[in-house]
Formats: C-alpha cells, sequence, structure tokens
C-alpha cells in the first residue's frame, strides 16, 4: 500500500441551509477543496460522496452533485455509514490511492436536513438501528439511544448532568471561534442545565443540531502530494469497527466497543498511542458520546471522562485539545458531512492554520473519532505531519 | 436572520408503509398474542438469541427449536423519551428500558406504569404482553410487584 496524503480541504458554512440545494451545497466546499489543493477537474480520477440520505429529495446524490460540478465519466459511488459516511468516503478515496489505482481522489461529504421537518428527522434517526425491536413499537429516538448509555455511566462512574453541560459550554466557546459553525455564541452552564429536556437525562443543550453541509478534501499518492504542496497531511492509519444493530445486544453500556476496537486498529497502524496527539475530533452528537469517547480512545481510564471535562484537561492549553472547531454541538452535525469536516479541521490544525483556535503543534500528531449511529459504525482516522 | 430563503414545496408525497416479513418467527408473535415469550435456541451449539432468528448467528446453523424465555428481568438501563418521532406525535412520553432477563438475553421495551424518579438499574422488572388497538401484539415492561 502507498502512502496517501490530504492535499485540499474545503468546508461550507453549516447551518441551516434553505439557500442552497445540495449540488449547490455540495459544490461550495468541492470547489473549495479544488483551489486550495490547486487541481484541476481532470486530475480527479475517482469521486466518492458520503452521505446517509432520506431527508432531501434525491435517491442517487453522488451522480446529481457530480452533474452540477461537471465531472463526467468518472468512478463514483454514495457510501453510507450513518454520522460516519463522511469517514467512509474518505476510507474508499484513501483505498484508491493507496491500492495505486489512482494518483488523486476525492472525498465529498454532504448532508441537507432541513427540508423535512424537524420530527420527520427525529423519526429517520430514530430508524436507525433495528427498526422492528426499537422503533415499531417503541418509538426510540437518537437522543434515547445515547440516553441509554447517560444513565448507566452516571450510575456506574457518577458522572453528573453539570459534566455533561460543561462539555456544551466547550463547545459553544470554540464555535463562537469558528466562522463556518452553525452557532457562534457562547453558553452557560446554567443556560445548558435549564434547557428542555429531550430524553432523560440528555437535554436541548446536550444534543447536536439539525444541519445542512458539506465539506471535501482531496488525497494524493506521496508522489503527487510533494509536487502539489508543502503541507501535506499524511494519513497514517485509519482503524473502522462496528457493533451491533439492536442495542439490547451490547455488553455494556458505559462505552462503545466499536470505537475501542476502531482506536486499537489505528494506534497499531499508526504506531502512535493516546498520549501522542496534539489534538482531536471526537464524535460528539450527545455530550456524553464526547465523555465516552475520551475513555474508550485511551486519553483516560475508563470512567475518568468526567475529571478530563473538570479539569479542562480537553480545551486549548490543555492535554488534548478536544472538538476546538465546535464540535458537531455547535459546528453543527450535517450527518454524512461530519467525518470529512472533522478532517478538514485537524488538517487545518496540523498545518497551523487555525487561527484563534490553533492548539500548539509538539507532536504533530491529530486524531478523528467518527461514530456512525449509535456506535454502529466507528471509524478512528490518524492524521501526520510527518510521512 | 431576516425572512427565509425562496423554496418550492415539492407537490408529490411520499407516505411508506412496510410489510414485514415474520414466516421464521411467527411463533415469537403467536406466542406473544397468548401471553407467552419464546425465542430461538441453536440446537447446534446451544446459542439463545434475542431477537429470535431462524438462523444461528454463532455457530450459522439454521436448526434452532423454540423455548420459553420467561418474564423476570432486571433493569440495566433507561431514558424517558419526552421528544418524540412524528409517528408517535400522538403518545404521552414514554420509559424506554433494556432489562436482562434470567437466562441472560437482554430486552428493549417500554416501562409502563411508572416514573422516572422509581427507577433505576438493578430494579425488577416483569415482561408483560400487550395488544394495539388495531390487535397487533407488542410488549412491555412493568415493575416487579
Amino acid at each position: 500500500m502507498r502512502k496517501v496524503a490530504i492535499v485540499g480541504i474545503g468546508h461550507s458554512k453549516f447551518g441551516r441551509r434553505t439557500d442552497v440545494d445540495i449540488a449547490e451545497l455540495a459544490f461550495e466546499s468541492i470547489k473549495g477543496a479544488m483551489q486550495d489543493a490547486k487541481v484541476e477537474k481532470k486530475q480527479i480520477e475517482s469521486i466518492t460522496l458520503g452521505s446517509a440520505g432520506g431527508w432531501y429529495e434525491e435517491s442517487l446524490p453522488a451522480v446529481v452533485v457530480n452533474e452540477y460540478a461537471g465531472f463526467h465519466n468518472v468512478p463514483t459511488m454514495r457510501v453510507e455509514a450513518a454520522c460516519a459516511s463522511g469517514s467512509a468516503a474518505v476510507r474508499n478515496a484513501y483505498l484508491t490511492v493507496a491500492s495505486g489505482e489512482s494518483e488523486i481522489a476525492m472525498a465529498v461529504g454532504l448532508e441537507k436536513m432541513t427540508e423535512v421537518d424537524t420530527l420527520t428527522s427525529v423519526e429517520l434517526m430514530g430508524r436507525a438501528g433495528s427498526y422492528l425491536w426499537e422503533f415499531e413499537n417503541y418509538g426510540m429516538t437518537f437522543p434515547a439511544y445515547y440516553a441509554l448509555y447517560a444513565v448507566a455511566h452516571m450510575n456506574r462512574f457518577g458522572t453528573t448532568q453539570e459534566d455533561l453541560a460543561r462539555i456544551a459550554v466547550k463547545a459553544h466557546h470554540y464555535g463562537a471561534m469558528n466562522p463556518l459553525a452553525q452557532f457562534q455564541k457562547e453558553i452557560t452552564v446554567e443556560k445548558a442545565m435549564g434547557s428542555q429536556m429531550v430524553s432523560w437525562p440528555l437535554k436541548l443543550y446536550d444534543a447536536c443540531p439539525i444541519t445542512d453541509g458539506s465539506a471535501t478534501v482531496i488525497l494524493a499518492s506521496e508522489d503527487t502530494a510533494r509536487k502539489l504542496t508543502d503541507t501535506p497531511i499524511w494519513i497514517k492509519g485509519m482503524g473502522v469497527s462496528s457493533d451491533s444493530a439492536n442495542l439490547s445486544k451490547r455488553d455494556d453500556y458505559v462505552g462503545l466497543g466499536a470505537t475501542v476496537d476502531a482506536a486499537r486498529k489505528a494506534y497499531a497502524a499508526s504506531k502512535l498511542t493516546p498520549q501522542d496527539f496534539d489534538v482531536a475530533t471526537c464524535h460528539d452528537c450527545f455530550t456524553i458520546a464526547e465523555l465516552m469517547a475520551y475513555e474508550d480512545l485511551g486519553f483516560c481510564a475508563k470512567g475518568d471522562g468526567a475529571k478530563m471535562v473538570r479539569n479542562g484537561e480537553t480545551e486549548i492549553g490543555g492535554r488534548i485539545p478536544v472538538n476546538v472547531d465546535g464540535g458537531l454541538k455547535a459546528k453543527g452535525h450535517p450527518v454524512g458531512a461530519t467525518g470529512v469536516s472533522m478532517m478538514v479541521e485537524v488538517s487545518k490544525q496540523l498545518r497551523g492554520e487555525a487561527g484563534s483556535r490553533q492548539v500548539p503543534l509538539k507532536k504533530g500528531n491529530g486524531l478523528v473519532h467518527n461514530v456512525g449511529g449509535t456506535g454502529h459504525y466507528c471509524y478512528v482516522t490518524v492524521l501526520s505531519r510527518s510521512g | 436572520m431576516s425572512a427565509e430563503p425562496p423554496t418550492l414545496h415539492s407537490r408529490r408525497t411520499l407516505n411508506l408503509t412496510f410489510n414485514l416479513p415474520i414466516t421464521k418467527t411467527h411463533e415469537f408473535w403467536d406466542g406473544l398474542k397468548e401471553g407467552k415469550f419464546f425465542t430461538t435456541r441453536c440446537k447446534d451449539c446451544g446459542q439463545l438469541s434475542f431477537p429470535p432468528q431462524a438462523d444461528c448467528p454463532n455457530c450459522t446453523g439454521s436448526d434452532v427449536e423454540w423455548v420459553d424465555m420467561g418474564t423476570e428481568a432486571e433493569l440495566v438501563t433507561f431514558t424517558y423519551v419526552v421528544v418524540t418521532p412524528t409517528s408517535f406525535v400522538e403518545n404521552d412520553p414514554y420509559i424506554v428500558a433494556i432489562g436482562r432477563l434470567s437466562n441472560g438475553l437482554k430486552i428493549l421495551a417500554w416501562v409502563e406504569g411508572s416514573e422516572v424518579e422509581k427507577l433505576k438499574p438493578g430494579v425488577k422488572l416483569k415482561l408483560e404482553a400487550r395488544k394495539t388497538s388495531g390487535g397487533s401484539p407488542y410488549y412491555v415492561f412493568v415493575v416487579a410487584a
């Protein structure tokens, strides 16, 4: 397998984007990534679109996007791994380059979730599990699935609703510094704690919003990457795993087994440890998800996630800054775009281009943790300044 | 933000309902109508499964038998769903729990007739069969007496 680097990044404004259709929205990040990489259409040999879909009108989003952007006769597909569809798209692009099939490949993450009403979006996400046994009679929702984990974690380790609120406050703090974020305003612990109950004990401010957005990365082989840019960001390893559709089949509810397994594989592939990272994006679809990720990725021991929050260890200046782009919570979570957006953010950080949100670079490594569903899929990607 | 940008409201609507095949697992739903809880056990390797399935996920054997799985359970975790999906908007908020049966299998269902404040992991639960007003069988947990 050949070395592969990210040579171009593009990112749309996230939010309620009723001003654009799916193709126009995707084009914003595609154009940005092509300009960043300084490549032309004819150089892109493969396009993979990550999009869960269902909330917008098109059934074949990949070809709709490609037509709008003027790509013809290009190998393409749309991939689905729920909220990790973006990472799945990057993985496919990565494999086409690593295998030698393509010199340059593009991965686009896209979701347009506000073309249907909010409760229909809630319904579509609630069906993301095992329909007959979880939804048909019991109306599970995405917050409800994660609430099952929150209750178990709080009961086992004494994690509190205030600990979770502090994660939301951190997300909004950095979101306020990110011009592409859906929410760019600070909140307080009191505001988070006083927000509407969604699925006990998770409240509105424990949950990511419903978001439209796109993000794109362009990948290249080592030879091509070195010709295109002085700051290639190398994909040092990807760990991928999965877990049962039915949550009732999980062994425990205080962490995500798919994260533990994907992280183990990513660390092995990159020959790095959890102590070797300057920055991480963790999949914070809910505050409890970010807290469990600290533990499952090995940033702390199981049960110690709340201590990291209380000690500010995941803020800029702390031991391992997490989600300093605002995370899914404040930046927004356009399902299929999120994994690619995480790659864009960590690439920016490792290039030293994150402005007021820049983390100190000591080791030159960043980690992308992207979960699909409620730990149904997990992708952990290790990015690095050194090849 | 100022006024919403202009959009076209699609003229075509799509209402999806599905016919869910239960030929290979009808024993579960038949039993439920009688207030009984059956699931599958692999005759080759002994693997118990819930949800019931005709093919063994452990040894890939397809010779399974139906066994009574009892109704006594212990609460593992739960939540109280306040914001419900669009197809549940007629329902009052509901409590959903995962309970562990004495044989080790776990099941997700509503907890009827209780309150969030009274529940915590370890509480004893009992499975009970129910029918919808349309006659469709389903099941719930109640807190054991």
